[in-house]
């Protein structure tokens, strides 16, 4: 066997589960989001081809709409705003905490990868208990202080999921500005602090120009991986109440699986692969140029 | 300022630790709620929660399919990471960095398309079916991250096992991939968990009582906190413990390995 040969077969397997799990299903979506395919019953396999049909009807559906607007409050809110501006602060503190010896940035590292790794659903269970109305520890120690219970899943469901997603990820941005800091030598810092530059000046004149593309990737990694969010929402709200944290991907499953329409639910996905698409392809651009 | 960052410390800590300590502590309380509180000390949830979850069976579900992922994972990652690390063709980069992109894109956006796939091809509730899935899930990524570790391994070392008459594949397994050790450690850590904790599509892929594993039980235990029946805390604070050991432990263990290759984007 030639090595060219055995370099080939090499990676054939990976191509083919990748285009099993990967590619295959694009195509199908694709496919069945032109038919009125359903779930169970008889349209699961007699279905029609419906054209743009399903495409039309998603564009004129109010539903599609609000769950688009909750993925951009809660991409907004939960990546851009929090695990953004957190992780970064985090890791500024835990950088400050290094170089002067002050205790705790051991724990503040390792609690924050904890809940990290933590599997989703239990950070799911977690925080539905946080919130609980009646015995919640959040409105608990609102008793205790004498206020007013909240009803947080109930009246502001959106801000609740996106204080636990911020919880569960913030971890990630962390452990990139971690490691980018480390990247910048630390006579620049003390060179400008020798000509009069304060803390804030530093963090704008050194750190930002030098990270500006770990800063972009990082962005584009939280928002992709946001905007995907399924499983915390829905093992806190299951996209509710109503339509209040439904977000795209709650609102295909929902379709699909609640409202048993399969081919509608694709239409969804298509819509939802589409978005990514450009997101990767800016992604993958920023990545190449460095 | 020092005690500025110490005070920030402290409300990190706080934010962060509240739900893991309502969790423990209630995984250890007689008569756990959803508020924090000193337990009522008792090793038992444990044991009931194996009762009332029929945990082993689950266990032995959720231990075969992990397992069986990660040595498949292991050995495709191996042979194919090291063939794109070698191979010298036109559409190389291409092809990486259409990993990066199957990497970058959620799988809850083809999570629709990827049911009827599965349909389909009569891979649901079945073995093979998740195991096939928990693989090229994680594909991408790990493949992207053994190529850098390949990357750095220099030819001559294959070539002195091919003169000694060694294969393609023996000089790999033989001399490649001891070296690059380290790699395989996280690879196995990382594909071992991502299907141990795996709980969103199969959601999707099992519905036979007899094809449940672990995270799908535990949703179900934790899907009656909306209000439909009393939650026992107590009993599923127990259950996420379960579930989260082997996370903690294997996390723990391969830490310093993960740190620093976990994130991509920040390779040096």
């Amino acid at each position: 066997m030639k090595r060219s040969q055995f370099l080939i077969l090499g990676f054939l397997p990976a191509i083919l589960l990748m285009i099993f799990l990967f590619v295959l299903p694009s195509l199908w979506g694709i496919y069945s989001s032109f038919t009125n395919m359903a779930l169970l019953g008889k349209e699961a396999a007699n279905f029609q081809f419906l054209g743009l049909e399903n495409y039309i009807k998603l564009f004129k559906d109010s539903a599609f709409y609000t769950s688009f607007f909750n993925t951009i409050y809660f991409v907004i809110g939960s990546a851009l705003i929090g695990q953004f501006l957190l992780g970064l602060i985090i890791a500024l503190l835990i950088n400050y905490a290094e170089r002067r010896k002050i205790p705790g940035r051991g724990i503040v590292y390792g609690i924050v990868l904890l809940a990290w790794i933590n599997p989703t659903l239990i950070a799911g269970f977690q925080w539905s208990a946080m919130y609980d109305y009646y015995y919640g520890t959040l409105n608990t120690f609102l008793k205790f202080l004498g206020l007013p219970k909240i009803n947080w899943l109930g009246s502001m469901p959106m801000l609740s999921v996106i204080v636990a997603n911020i919880w569960r990820g913030t971890a990630f941005t962390m452990l990139i500005w971690l490691s980018a800091l480390k990247t910048i030598p630390i006579e620049l810092y003390e060179a400008s602090k020798i000509d009069g530059a304060n803390a804030f000046n530093r963090f704008r004149y050194i750190t930002v120009p030098m990270l500006r593309d770990i800063i972009t990737v990082n962005l584009i990694q939280i928002t992709m991986a946001t905007m995907g969010a399924f499983l915390l929402i829905w093992a806190i709200t299951s996209g509710g109440p109503g339509l209040k944290t439904t977000t795209l991907s709650l609102f295909a499953y929902r379709t699909a699986f609640e409202s048993y329409r399969l081919g509608y639910g694709s239409a969804i996905a298509v819509i939802m692969l589409f978005l990514n698409l450009i997101f990767g392809v800016i992604y993958i651009r920023l990545f190449r140029r460095r | 300022m020092k005690f500025l960052v110490f005070i920030s410390f402290i409300l990190i800590i706080i934010f962060f630790g509240i739900p893991f300590l309502w969790l423990y502590l209630s995984a250890f309380d007689k008569e756990a709620s959803a508020f924090i509180k000193m337990p009522n000390f008792t090793l038992s949830n444990f044991i009931e929660a194996f009762r009332e979850y029929n945990f082993t069976r689950y266990l032995i579900n959720s231990s075969l399919v992990a397992t069986i992922t990660m040595i498949l994972t292991i050995l495709i990652v191996a042979v194919s990471s090291y063939s794109i690390s070698r191979i010298k063709w036109r559409y190389k980069n291409a092809f990486l960095y259409s990993l990066l992109l199957f990497h970058s894109i959620p799988l809850s956006t083809t999570m629709v398309p990827i049911y009827g796939i599965m349909k389909i091809l009569h891979l649901r509730n079945s073995y093979l079916g998740l195991i096939l899935v928990y693989t090229a899930m994680q594909l991408p990524f790990l493949i992207w991250l053994m190529k850098g570790f390949f990357d750095t391994i220099p030819e001559e070392l294959e070539e002195a096992a091919w003169i000694d008459g060694c294969t393609y594949l023996k000089a790999l397994f033989k001399v490649v991939l001891p070296v690059s050790l380290p790699g395989i450690l996280v690879v196995s850590a990382l594909s071992f968990l991502g299907a141990w904790g795996e709980s969103m599509l199969i959601l999707i892929l099992v519905d036979s009582e007899k094809m449940k594993t672990v995270p799908l039980v535990f949703y179900e235990a934790m899907r009656t906190v909306g209000g439909y029946m009393e939650v026992r805390y107590e009993l599923v604070s127990a259950f996420a413990i379960l579930f989260q050991i082997p996370v903690v432990i294997l996390f723990i263990l391969s830490r310093k390995l993960l740190a620093t290759s976990i994130v991509p984007g920040v390779e040096r």
